[in-house]
C-alpha cells in the first residue's frame, strides 16, 4: 500500500486533485473579503456566512481573534450581533469545522442620515453660500445632492463641496421674498433630504471692509485721516453702494465715537491730541436696512500729529505714503451720529465766511428794525407825556381857578 | 411831577426789556434758519434724483409698515398672481439696464402694484386694519412717482406698455387674512422697492448722456 500510495501515478492523482479543487475555495475568498456590510447602532445586525444556508456548525471571528461582541448564532451559521455599538465593527471571517474560510465580510456601523442643520450667507448679491451640519452624527460615507431656487422658480443645481459641507449658488434671482434651499443625504443606511427657506435680503451681510488705513494729518493734532477699501466680494457698480461706519476711540477708553459715510476718506476731527487711538470699520448695504451689519475689521491704531512728532511712522502703524498729498477740503459727507461724537467734517473756509456774512447781514438788518421801532415808539411816548403833560398843566390851571 | 418821572422812567425800562425780548425772539427765529442753511450752494437734484428719492421713501414706509405689523410667517399664500415678474431680475442684469425699456417696465409695474394697493385699501376698510392710514399715505406717495416717472418717460420718449389686468385674491372673509395678504403684498413690494431704487440709480447717468 505505501508503495501504492508513493508511486508518481498516485501523487499526480492527488496533485490534480487538490488543484481541481482550489479554484472554488479561492473563488469563495476573494468574492466575500471585499464584501462590506453596514449596520445600524444599537440594533441587531445578521451576518450570513456565504450566500448559502450551512448545516454545518461554523466558527466566527472578528478581526482574527475568536473573541466576539455579545452575540448568537442562528441555526443557519449566521451571526447575530445584539444591539451593536462602535466597537463590534470589523472584519468578520467564518470557519467551517476543518478550519477552511467560507465567509468574510467587513462591518461599518452608523446612523442613517437625520435632517441638516443648514445656514447660508449672503455677501453680495450675486452669491449664496449655503453650508449644513449634520444634526445626526452618522459615521458612515455620505453623498449630497442640493439645489435652490426662489419663489414659483426652476430648481437650480447648488454646487456642492462636499469636504467643507458647503454649496454655492451664483446669481441667485435674488429679488424674490423667499428662497428654498433642498439639501438630500444618503448614506448606505437610508436618504435623507433637508428644505430650508431664506429671505436672502435678511440675509445680506457684506464683508469687511478691506485695507483700513489711518493717517495724522501734518499740522492737525486733533485729526485723524481714515480710508478703506470696498470689501473685495462687493460688485463695484452704482446699483451697489454701501454705508460704512467707522468707530474710533482713544486707547483705553471704553466709549466708541463713530461716523458714518459712504465714501472713503473721512477726516475724524474729534482725535484726542497726543493719545493713540483705535479705528474699526464696518460696513451694511445701503439701500436695504434689513440687511445685516458686516463683522468689524481689524484694528487699525494711529495717533493724531503733534509739534514734535517726526515724519517717521509712529502716527500710524502701518507704512503706506498713498495720503500725504491729501488735504482739506474733501469731498465726502459722514454723518456722525453719537452723543460723544460733536465733530463736523465740513469745515469748507469759503463756506463759513459766507455764513459770517450772512450772519453780519441779517444782524444789521434786524438791528436797523429793532432802532427803528424803538425811535417810533420813542417818538409815540414822547408825545404822550407832552399830552398828558398839557393835562397836568391845564387840571393844574383848572385847580387854581377859583369856583 | 416826580411820579410822573417814575412813570417815564418805568414805561422806558419795559420798553428796552421789551425790544430786547423782540430782538431775542426774532433771532431766536432765525435760528432753525441758519442751522439749515448749508454753505455750500447744493446740486439741483435731477428728475432721476427725485425718482430715486421717491423710491427709497416708499421703500422706507413699506419697511415701516412691515415692522409695525408684524405677520412672522414664512408661510407665503400666494394670493397674488399678477404681482410684476422679479425672478428675472438678477444683480447681473442691473449691470446693463437700457434707459427706455427699463422706465416704461418700471412704470407698468409701478401701476400694477398701485391697483393691488388700492385693492388692499379698500379691503382693509372694511377690516378696520390699523395700518390704514400709513398705506393711504403709501398709495399717494406711490401716485406721485408715477407721475414723475411718466414725466421723465415723456422727457426720454419712453413708450408706455399696455397695463394688465391684475388679477386680484376673491372676497376675504377674515381680518387673518386681510392681515397675510397684505404681509405678502408689502414683502414683494419692499423687494420691488429695491430692485427700483438700484435700477434708478444705475440710469442716471444714462439719462443725461440721452438729454
Amino acid at each position: 500500500m505505501p508503495g501504492l500510495l508513493s508511486s508518481p501515478v498516485c501523487l499526480t492523482v492527488i496533485w490534480f486533485l487538490s488543484w481541481s479543487l482550489r479554484p472554488g475555495r479561492a473563488q469563495l475568498r476573494t468574492d466575500e473579503v471585499s464584501g462590506v456590510q453596514y449596520g445600524q447602532m444599537q440594533s441587531n445586525v445578521t451576518l450570513a456566512c456565504g450566500k448559502s444556508p450551512i448545516r454545518a456548525p461554523v466558527a466566527w471571528h472578528l478581526n482574527h481573534s475568536s473573541a466576539l461582541p455579545w452575540h448568537k448564532v442562528a441555526s443557519d451559521g449566521a451571526l447575530v450581533l445584539l444591539r451593536v455599538d462602535h466597537s463590534a465593527q470589523g472584519n468578520y471571517s467564518c470557519y467551517d469545522a476543518r478550519g477552511l474560510l467560507l465567509h468574510s465580510v467587513t462591518l461599518r456601523l452608523g446612523h442613517p442620515p437625520g435632517l441638516l442643520s443648514v445656514s447660508c450667507q449672503v455677501p453680495n448679491h450675486t452669491h449664496v453660500r449655503c453650508s449644513w451640519t449634520e444634526s445626526v452624527k452618522t459615521f458612515l460615507p455620505a453623498k449630497y445632492d442640493a439645489s435652490f431656487r426662489g419663489t414659483g422658480q426652476e430648481w437650480r443645481p447648488c454646487v456642492l463641496d462636499v469636504a467643507r459641507q458647503l454649496c454655492d449658488i451664483y446669481h441667485p434671482a435674488f429679488w424674490q421674498t423667499i428662497h428654498t434651499l433642498r439639501i438630500t443625504e444618503t448614506n448606505a443606511l437610508g436618504s435623507e433630504t433637508t428644505s430650508a427657506r431664506f429671505r436672502l435680503h435678511e440675509l445680506l451681510k457684506p464683508d469687511p471692509p478691506e485695507s483700513l488705513l489711518v493717517k495724522a494729518l501734518e499740522g492737525h493734532p486733533k485729526r485723524l485721516l481714515v480710508s478703506w477699501d470696498f470689501p473685495a466680494s462687493w460688485p463695484l457698480l452704482d446699483a451697489f453702494p454701501l454705508k460704512f461706519q467707522i468707530r474710533y476711540r482713544p486707547q483705553g477708553s471704553v466709549y466708541w465715537s463713530e461716523v458714518f459715510s459712504e465714501e472713503s476718506p473721512v477726516v475724524i476731527f474729534d482725535a484726542l491730541a497726543g493719545h493713540l487711538h483705535q479705528v474699526q470699520i464696518r460696513a451694511h448695504d445701503e439701500v436695504d436696512s434689513d440687511s445685516q451689519w458686516s463683522e468689524w475689521g481689524p484694528l487699525r491704531f494711529a495717533k493724531p500729529w503733534e509739534v514734535s512728532s517726526t515724519p517717521e511712522a509712529p502716527d500710524e502703524l502701518q507704512t503706506e505714503e498713498s495720503f500725504t498729498d491729501y488735504f482739506f477740503p474733501f469731498s465726502t459727507k459722514p454723518e456722525i451720529s453719537t452723543a460723544k461724537s460733536h465733530n463736523s467734517v465740513h469745515p469748507e473756509d469759503e463756506g463759513n465766511l459766507g455764513l459770517v456774512i450772512l450772519l453780519v447781514l441779517f444782524s444789521v438788518v434786524i438791528l436797523t428794525t429793532v432802532l427803528s421801532l424803538i425811535f417810533v415808539v420813542w417818538v409815540r411816548q414822547r408825545r404822550r407825556d407832552q399830552v398828558t403833560k398839557q393835562e397836568l398843566t391845564s387840571m393844574v390851571k383848572m385847580k387854581s381857578m377859583p369856583i | 411831577m416826580n411820579r410822573a418821572t417814575v412813570r417815564i422812567n418805568s414805561r422806558a425800562k419795559v420798553l428796552l426789556d421789551s425790544s430786547s425780548s423782540l430782538l431775542f425772539s426774532l433771532l431766536l427765529a432765525q435760528l432753525p434758519v441758519f442751522t439749515n442753511a448749508s454753505p455750500v450752494p447744493q446740486r439741483r437734484p435731477t428728475d432721476m434724483d427725485k425718482l430715486s428719492n421717491q423710491t427709497k421713501n416708499l421703500m422706507k414706509l413699506t419697511q415701516e409698515l412691515l415692522r409695525e405689523h408684524a405677520f412672522d410667517s414664512d408661510v407665503e399664500p400666494h394670493r397674488f398672481r399678477s404681482l410684476p415678474e422679479m425672478s428675472n431680475r438678477s444683480a447681473n442684469s442691473l449691470n446693463n439696464l437700457e434707459l427706455k425699456p427699463t422706465l416704461s417696465q418700471l412704470h407698468a409695474d409701478l401701476k400694477l402694484y398701485e391697483h393691488h394697493f388700492e385693492w388692499l385699501n379698500k379691503v382693509s376698510k372694511k377690516h378696520h386694519h390699523p395700518a390704514l392710514p400709513k398705506l393711504v399715505e403709501m398709495i399717494r406717495e406711490m401716485k406721485s412717482l408715477i407721475n414723475l416717472l411718466h414725466r421723465q418717460m415723456l422727457r426720454v420718449e419712453a413708450p408706455r406698455l399696455t397695463q394688465v389686468t391684475p388679477s386680484l385674491p376673491p372676497h376675504l372673509p377674515y381680518q387673518f387674512d386681510v392681515l397675510q395678504s397684505s404681509h405678502e403684498l408689502l414683502q414683494h413690494f419692499k423687494l420691488f422697492c429695491d430692485w427700483a431704487y438700484r435700477a434708478f440709480i444705475s440710469l442716471k447717468p444714462k439719462v443725461s448722456a440721452a438729454q
